[in-house]
């Protein structure tokens, strides 16, 4: 692979984004959503309303499962532990967010050069066929990337702000860290790829979407399955999972190289 | 240069292209015409390296085009496409910058700003390519085909949507990179500007129907013909028979003379000067060149 061809398609997208910038306002709004629901949920409810969270006892449970396996948690009263907990399963949100987003714009981005008749020109340079399906994911994933670490450096910053003494310290920790760090880019790298895999084999974007959205749902059913306690992401979990989505990766980067036919894309698009 | 061998190329059952083969030798600007669906843009893919023959050889220099070898031979292949294919949100010189460094240029800078100020794109240079109009869009996207200088240049219909004058740049250019040794295949409808512009042109419908010099297949088809404008045209009858009698045969009496084919060319003066003898006031005596239409009309009516 050839970077400089990778670096050069990296950066014709990052152009075109930045002279159409109305193109990431889904991860934009994902993240502000992101950023507004766990303050809304844990501090401006409970304050209008004055219940605690902490009075629900089907969290109440959860939680101490969960502190079971989290000493950080344990030592917090009921209180802080409730709502620290609920702060790190809000940070999962964060996890589908720039998935949401980056799949929208990688949805677009094959069958957009086929629409606009970009693609010939492409094809009849040195560019290989896996150097322009990374480059296109590379492209997709960056942007949603900055938009989220400005996300949870704001989120971070916002817990420390209006949080409860003792939360921020249980939200910095390891897992939160793999998480963040590691799952989440792999996942959105997974992700971004079958979209790109998709894209090369669809005539519409609409299509592309529709049909890529669906990569996000294991991440919902983590999520979901998370918040409601099914199950507890440990660190060798996550790191397993972490695995599990390189692997994928590099599948389905192997995969869209073979689904990407350049003379059917040449000869049947019209 | 380039060699095309029992180029054969199937989409299923369809046979697009079918067992053509020519040469285009370094220097020379090769013209494939033929009607729509032909395959001439199929025959340019191929060449370009974009698609795979089903059947046949490309080689560029001693290299067989295949799976392997066509990326790197696409560095020196210069491609225009049927449609220009800009990337409309990006300005003409982004356009043009990633070009140069998928080509792997060296001073990506330099060779964008001199292929703007030789496409007159400088001024423009800022835009956005969607602003351009189809003319300068056409521009921009030949600009961005001979980025890299490359040795072979490949141009599908290159002056369509241009007004005449730059067409007649693009011509000029064209004639620039036969000087300079590239080897060009234009495809086009326009029979005036592939006539103007080839050396040697190949028609083609799905098979090889004719190759060769523009002037040499005029004479496969027509012969060499030669016309005689007369001051009067009453005597024409009589005269054509002194043509015939002097060597000329299918004499034909034309509004303001003779049309006749003469097979040898040192015939002609003593064709001229029996006309004279015989009263004939010859007002021009000239080869009479039948458009390419008609030799390109011709062979295609044969194929019907």
């Amino acid at each position: 692979m050839n970077t400089r061809r990778i670096s050069a398609i990296v950066g014709k997208e990052l152009r075109e984004l930045r002279s159409n910038p109305s193109v990431v306002l889904p991860v934009a709004i994902l993240v502000t959503l992101c950023l507004t629901v766990p303050f809304l949920t844990l501090v401006v409810i409970p304050e209008v309303t004055g219940d605690s969270l902490a009075a629900d006892r089907t969290l109440r449970q959860i939680v101490e499962r969960a502190a079971e396996t989290s000493p950080r948690l344990s030592a917090l009263s009921v209180e802080t532990a409730v709502e620290a907990f609920m702060y790190q399963q809000f940070l999962l949100l964060f996890l589908v967010a720039p998935v949401v987003g980056a799949v929208s714009l990688a949805a677009y981005s094959v069958v957009g050069e086929k629409q606009g008749r970009t693609l010939e020109p492409l094809l009849a340079t040195p560019l290989t066929t896996a150097e322009l399906l990374v480059a296109k994911v590379v492209a997709a994933f960056v942007p949603s990337m900055v938009i989220e670490v400005a996300g949870l450096f704001l989120y971070f910053g916002l817990v420390a702000l209006l949080a409860s003494p003792g939360v921020p310290a249980v939200l910095v920790n390891a897992r939160s860290l793999v998480l963040v760090c590691v799952v989440g880019p792999l996942g959105a790298l997974a992700a971004l790829q079958t979209t790109i895999a998709v894209s090369s084999r669809v005539n519409d974007p609409r299509s592309a979407q529709q049909i890529a959205v669906l990569v996000v749902v294991p991440l919902f059913v983590l999520t979901i399955g998370q918040i409601a306690g099914a199950f507890v992401l440990t660190v060798p979990v996550l790191l397993l999972i972490a695995a599990a989505l390189a692997i994928a990766w590099m599948l389905l980067i192997l995969l869209s190289m073979a689904l990407f036919e350049r003379e059917t894309i040449l000869t049947r698009w019209k | 240069m380039l060699t095309a061998s029992h180029l054969t190329r199937r989409f299923g059952s369809r046979v697009a292209v079918d067992d053509v083969t020519f040469e285009v030798r370094a220097g020379e600007v090769f013209g494939l015409l033929g009607p729509n669906g032909a395959g001439k843009t199929t025959t340019l893919r191929m060449l370009g390296g974009l698609i795979p023959p089903s059947d046949g050889e490309i080689r560029i220099g001693n290299v067989a085009v295949a799976r392997r070898t066509a990326e790197p031979l696409r560095s020196k292949i210069g491609f225009l496409t049927e449609t220009p294919g800009l990337w409309d949100h990006l300005t003409v010189e982004e356009n043009l910058s990633v070009y140069a460094r998928l080509f792997g240029l060296s001073n990506v800078g330099g060779a964008v700003a001199d292929s703007l100020k030789r496409f007159d794109l400088w001024a423009r240079r800022n835009d956005r390519a969607a602003l351009l109009s189809k003319g300068m869009k056409q521009k921009l996207a030949l600009a961005r085909a001979l980025l890299h200088d490359p040795e072979i240049v490949l141009l599908d219909e290159p002056t369509a949507n241009l007004d005449p004058e730059t067409a007649r740049g693009v011509r000029d250019m064209l004639f620039e990179l036969r000087r300079r040794g590239r080897a060009v295949v234009v495809s086009t409808h326009n029979l005036d500007e592939i006539e103007r512009l080839a050396d040697r042109i190949a028609l083609v419908s799905t098979r090889l129907i004719a190759i060769g010099e523009p002037a040499v297949l005029r004479r496969q088809i027509f012969g060499r013909r030669f016309r005689i404008r007369l001051l009067a045209i009453a005597a024409a009858p009589v005269l054509a028979s002194v043509a015939e009698r002097a060597g000329a045969r299918e004499v034909r009496i034309e509004a303001d003379g003779l049309s006749m084919v003469v097979d040898v060319p040192e015939r002609v003066p003593g064709i001229v000067r029996a006309l004279v003898e015989h009263g004939a006031d010859i007002r021009e005596a000239f080869d009479d060149q039948p458009p390419l239409e008609d030799v390109y009309l011709k062979l295609l009516a044969t194929l019907a």
